[in-house]
């Protein structure tokens, strides 16, 4: 057991080391021009020097910071409609159809919208990121309400559990397991719409610092922008994958 | 303290052999359901005195689970009445208490053996300074002791059974109903159960409904028998069961009143299944 999480770990890690050579053996050749696309090298020399002196750690921490509000914002929302309209088998009925309709809309789609009744603001971005990662959530808590085993109903009624403890202590923690990985896809989407938001409304981040890089062909900062993005992304999905196994704990053995 | 509290409460009268109480519990009075045009029960009237347990067999699709379930409050007879005490059972009731056959789906997975048996202190209102002894007494009581903090995916069919018993009992109800709960367990755990419950039973002085499609179960159980008919479910015979108690694995099944009732039992059946 423990083996084999170390031979994953080191395979991960060798697939890494692998993808860094095959950067650096086409940067090398000169495959692309180097004032595009920068070798590994130089995109580490521009991550160190912007993360100990220059701006980027002020904007990566801006973009985090951002995810993680626009984050919670969507989850609390999220979950807390998808419970509402989850344990009613009527208000799901009345609701569920309207939700498919609406969530195939592209998140981008509402940036304007946002920006005529926001601006280009901070708040502008908030509400474009929590918008966007709102549904997967809201859906998963209500699907995952509806997904109640029956019987567990039937035990809750001959306990005389009060609706809010049904809830609480029954619906909830059945829809655990589907709101805990609508969460991260919710963060992924967080991240994604950060960076749109930061790009499009210019607020001080690794979008926009992104954008910036590119426009004066400063293609090292632009690389070690993206390389913290995918790093910000890598870290938030692993942290949340461990709450996961904590939280879902009771279902490891069953399987 | 807990465990005293629990079954003074609990305590309604110790019986060693036949009810101890004349006083009627359950009275069932013409009762018919129907889903749709399809009639699945067609007319039953019974009494349950307190403290009796009643065995109910018959081939399947009968309309057993759906009177147990009209005992329980979560099915409605179409017309007719069911009576806990004098009054019409009108919806589910903590007083009487159920155990599912499906034990993997009637327990919360993300509970544990302790937590399972909480929930229904909790739906009781205990303060969670009081549940542990009490849950702790519970689970000592129904073999479960050591497995206090395993989760349900972790215990065999015959422990989470056990577990959706003790939860049962922490109801502290008046009828307990059981639908074929050891219908999935093996022979050697089933005897087992058996005796724990009839224990459980004779201390608590519960009244008993127990479904199961085993002969040799009911009457080892019972002090009666009802078989039913299927289409509609109806009665057809009630044999009583004068076997002396407290029952005994091998004495009881060798005993040629137990040889009697198997063999007539045996006869009715038969004529149900062609
Ligand atoms: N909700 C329901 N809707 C329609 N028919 C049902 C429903 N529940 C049970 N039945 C039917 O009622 C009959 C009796 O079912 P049940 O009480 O489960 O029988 P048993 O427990 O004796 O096997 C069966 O024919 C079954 O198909
Ligand atoms: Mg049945």
């Amino acid at each position: 057991m423990r083996h084999l999480s170390l031979r994953k770990l080191l395979l991960g890690i060798g697939g890494l080391v692998l993808f860094i050579l095959v950067w650096k053996l086409v940067t090398d050749a000169k495959l692309v021009s180097p004032i595009f696309f920068p070798g590994p090298e130089r995109t580490y020399a521009a991550l160190v020097k912007g993360l100990s002196g220059g701006a980027l750690l002020q904007q990566t921490l801006q973009t985090i910071q951002r995810m993680l509000l626009g984050w919670l914002l969507a989850s609390f929302v999220g979950i807390l409609l998808g419970a509402l309209v989850g344990i009613s088998k009527r208000a799901r009925a009345f609701i569920a159809p309207m939700l498919e309709l609406l969530r195939p809309l592209p998140a981008s789609a509402m940036i304007p919208v946002a920006i005529a009744f926001l601006g280009f603001s901070d708040h502008m971005v908030l509400v474009v990121i929590a918008f966007g990662a709102l549904w997967p959530m809201l859906l998963a808590t209500i699907h995952g309400f509806a997904a109640m085993e029956p019987r567990l109903y039937e035990v809750s009624q001959v306990l005389g559990l009060s609706r809010l403890e049904v809830i609480w202590k029954l619906a909830l923690p059945s829809a655990m397991p589907m709101i805990l990985a609508s969460l991260r896809l919710g963060l992924t989407i967080s991240l994604i719409l950060a960076v749109v938001g930061e790009m499009l409304a210019s607020r001080e981040g690794l979008g926009q610092s992104i954008l910036a890089a590119s426009r004066s062909f400063r293609s090292p900062d632009l690389f070690a922008g993206i390389v913290i993005l995918g790093a910000i992304g890598l870290v938030g999905s692993r942290l949340l994958s461990i709450a996961e196994r904590r939280l879902l704990r009771w279902q490891a053995t069953s399987r | 303290m807990a465990l005293t509290q629990l079954s003074t409460r609990m305590q309604t009268g110790t019986r060693n052999s036949a009810p101890a109480s004349d006083e009627t519990r359950i009275r069932i009075r013409d009762v018919t359901l129907s889903y749709g045009n399809l009639q699945i029960i067609g007319g039953i009237s019974l009494d349950v005195a307190a403290g009796e347990t009643v065995c109910i067999i018959g081939p399947s699709g009968c309309g057993k689970t759906t009177l147990l379930r009209m005992l329980a409050g979560l099915a409605k007879p179409t017309s007719g009445s069911v009576e806990l005490d004098g009054s019409m059972i009108a919806g589910p009731n903590r007083s009487v208490a159920i155990v599912f056959q499906d034990y993997g789906k009637a327990l919360l997975p993300w509970r544990t053996a302790a937590g399972n048996v909480s929930l229904a202190l909790e739906a009781r209102g205990f303060p969670s300074a009081e549940r542990p002894a009490i849950i702790r007494d519970l689970l000592e009581k129904i073999g479960l002791g050591r497995h206090a903090d395993k989760y349900p995916a972790e215990m065999s069919g015959g422990m989470q059974q056990r577990l959706q018993i003790a939860r049962c009992l922490a109801q502290e109800p008046k009828v307990l109903l059981m639908d074929e709960p050891f219908g999935a367990l093996d022979a050697m755990t089933r005897q087992v159960l058996q005796d724990e419950v009839l224990g459980l039973v004779a201390s608590t002085g519960a009244t008993m409904v127990f479904v199961t499609h085993d002969l040799e179960e009911a009457i080892y159980l019972g002090d009666r028998i009802v078989c039913l008919q299927p289409n509609p479910g109806r009665v057809g015979r009630i044999v009583d069961v004068s076997l002396s108690r407290p029952r005994d694995q091998l004495l009881t099944r060798e005993d040629p009143e137990f040889l009697r009732l198997r063999r007539e039992l045996y006869d009715l059946i038969k004529d149900d299944h062609q």
